[in-house]
């Protein structure tokens, strides 16, 4: 492949990542660190820098097009986000302490039941 | 916990039910605490809080969880100091196709029904699950 081809590429599965992000409410790391992994073939650490690099437009740019069209309330968000971005850094240094793989297992079990209750409510719903 | 009535109603509510500062807080640190602890974006973690804890509508909890990610991500350059890390090419091309596609995706969640919205979130932890599972 040449050059060309993986940018066209990279462009083509941003778009897709950034359409995701937006309608989802993530950043899109959780789909961008995969494939930069796997099929660009970057390394974990590269691939996780290089995808926070991207999701931080992306979040900025879904949230300036919400606010122009009046959904949620970003003042909100950003104070709330800032909490959060100290706990970011306290899990970080957390997660050099602990067994990683026993944790990573009990939050998949978790996030798969919350989806589950989430999906079978609103159906009965 | 909510029950399908309380889900129901929230179907309804446009607007973002107001909560103490502290109750925020305490979702912010402890989306942002497992985040970090899990490697994983701190949206697929806020975004269900918002909703089961916080008392959000489906949409109003994704555009909050959005708007959250801009600080969080900001401390996340900061703090692992990438700059000699990234691929800068590639984070290029990327950053071009996902801008235009949050434009897209944010347009779509603006229109989205929230029982749409909620299923089509689901059904993605579910699979976000299933893929963590098998990395394991």
């Amino acid at each position: 492949m040449t050059d060309v081809l993986v940018v066209a590429g990279l462009a083509a599965f941003g778009l897709g990542a950034g359409a995701a992000a937006g309608l989802l409410g993530v950043g899109g790391g959780i789909l961008i660190v995969p494939f930069l992994t796997l099929a660009v073939g970057l390394s974990q650490h590269t691939a996780e820098a290089t995808s926070l690099v991207v999701v931080l437009p992306t979040a900025v740019v879904a949230s300036l097009e919400l606010r122009r069209r009046g959904v949620g309330e970003l003042g909100t968000a950003l104070r709330f986000g800032a909490a959060g971005a100290f706990g970011a850094v306290g899990g970080a240094l957390l997660a050099l302490a602990l067994p990683g793989s026993t944790l990573r297992v009990v939050f998949a079990v978790f996030l798969g039941l919350v989806g589950l209750r989430l999906v079978l409510e609103s159906v009965r719903a | 916990m909510l029950g399908s009535a309380e889900v129901a109603n929230q179907a309804l509510t446009l607007r973002p039910t107001r909560r103490a500062g502290t109750e925020l807080l305490g979702i912010g640190v402890s989306g942002g605490l497992l985040s970090g602890l899990l490697g994983v974006g701190g949206g697929v973690i806020m975004v269900p809080l918002l909703v089961l804890w916080g008392g959000y509508g489906q949409r109003d909890a994704h555009a909050t969880s959005l708007g959250a990610i801009i600080p969080i991500s900001v401390a996340g350059i900061v703090t692992y100091g990438i700059a000699g890390k990234v691929d800068w090419t590639a984070a290029a091309a990327l950053a071009v196709g996902a801008v235009a596609g949050a434009l897209i995706g944010a347009g779509m969640l603006a229109r989205m029904n929230e029982r749409t919205l909620r299923i089509v979130f689901g059904c993605f932890l579910v699979a976000v699950s299933i893929a963590m599972g098998l990395r394991a």
